[in-house]
């Protein structure tokens, strides 16, 4: 059992609404943060891509292997979006 | 829908707030981490004023709490940091009090908070599900025990486990100069809370002390990397599995779509099975089937994979 029945009360549906409104303003805030991120976020993924032909990629705990430069994936052409 | 990705959120970065839901003392104040929209079921930092006392109650939600800093007194044991409690639906805790006050992390994982005054439990709460451990003094670390694992340096401490859905709570840390260079998603909702320390990840980047994220199944996180070591408190909704792999690009359709796949390639007579139209409606013998549990969606061969019963009014014989 992870929840009983009940029915809420007014107070408790005007608590939820005001948080979920909040929580909709935290999530646009993090989005464009994330968005600023991005010039960053394309060195940090080039030098992984670069990591994981050199040292090797992980595949369980410290076994690893490298990765030859045929299976690099390519960019797509969409946008790179990390929250979604 | 369910909760929102929030990831990466500071509560450092904001102010406590009094916690004003109705049937909770006052005197606690809280900060929200994440909150889902449809059951209000969440996750807040909390601070415990001193001199708190509420008294002995229940919640219609179960609950779990880590006691961060300070102390609690539940009955009439002290609990300090790395206090763990979780609290079954309907299971009534003693009386709570803080005389220096605290802060912890307080999840509700089905519903809103709740709290009713009450010195017994109720009638359908699962007492044996009961959980108080100290994580720091009771227990030692331990690696992660998944196949594919976690780096090595990345240890836990597995609080509580969920027989049915293999949900479970654990402390973990980063050793100082962990690193692990693939890409990880998994089947399950994931969240933590850094208590301690900073971790980076190569699609969000450094996540402090106080950092918090609560992520839905299938996005990308990793390469991971951490300099001076993370003591922090994580959660999932469900079974985790590292689905590894090294494409920074691929999007949560396609991460959904390869883990679909690979269900159908490791269990493939399973996956046949399920898909067979009238077999898409399983029950486990170990639990009362879903119609009186009430805690899962199920859908019986229609596609509505959502689909809930409502409670039933039983006729009265005449």
């Amino acid at each position: 059992m992870k929840s009983i029945p009940h029915k809420r009360s007014r107070e408790v549906e005007a608590w939820l609404k005001r948080e979920i409104a909040e929580q909709k303003v935290r999530y646009n805030s993090i989005v464009a943060e994330q968005d600023a991120l991005a010039p960053k976020r394309d060195k940090w993924v080039a030098e992984f891509l670069e990591r994981i032909q050199t040292r090797g990629v992980h595949v369980h705990f410290n076994m690893m292997r490298k990765v030859s430069p045929e299976e690099i994936p390519v960019r797509p052409k969409r946008k790179f979006r990390v929250v979604f | 829908m369910a909760r929102p990705h929030i990831e990466p959120f500071v509560d450092r970065d904001v102010q406590f707030r009094k916690f004003t839901m109705p049937g909770f003392p006052k005197g606690m104040h809280y900060k929200m981490l994440s909150l889902d929209p449809d059951n209000g079921a969440c996750t807040m930092t909390v601070m415990f004023e001193p001199g708190y006392k509420q008294p002995p109650g229940m919640s219609y939600s179960e609950y779990e709490l880590f006691i961060m800093t300070g102390s609690i007194t539940v009955g009439d044991k002290v609990h300090g940091p790395g206090s763990y409690f979780m609290v079954p639906a309907g299971v009534a805790l003693g009386a709570l009090s803080s005389s220096r006050g605290a802060t912890g992390l307080l999840y509700y994982n089905y519903g809103e908070p709740s709290f009713v005054e009450s010195d017994s439990d109720h009638p359908r709460a699962e007492r044996s599900k009961f959980v108080a451990v100290n994580a720091y003094d009771d227990m030692q670390w331990t690696s992660t025990n998944v196949f594919p694992a976690t780096a090595p340096g990345c240890l836990v401490k597995v609080l509580h486990f969920d027989e049915r859905t293999q949900a479970f709570t654990f402390l973990y840390c980063m050793t100082p100069n962990f690193w692990q260079d693939n890409i990880s998603y998994h089947d399950c909702a994931e969240e933590a809370y850094h208590i301690w320390g900073t971790s980076w990840m190569m699609q969000f980047g450094d996540l402090p002390t106080g950092g918090y994220f609560y992520r839905p199944p299938y996005i990308n996180h990793g390469a991971f990397g951490c300099k001076l070591g993370t003591l922090a408190l994580g959660r999932t909704d469900s079974r985790l599995y590292n689905h590894f792999h090294f494409n920074p690009w691929t999007n949560v359709e396609e991460n959904r779509e390869r883990a679909a796949s690979r269900i159908q390639h490791w269990m493939p007579d399973l996956y046949k099975w399920i898909n067979t139209h009238g077999h898409n409606h399983p029950v486990d013998f170990d639990f009362p089937h879903g119609h009186e549990h009430g805690d899962m969606p199920h859908h019986h061969g229609d596609g509505q994979v959502e689909h809930a019963h409502k409670s039933r009014r039983r006729r009265r014989k005449k």
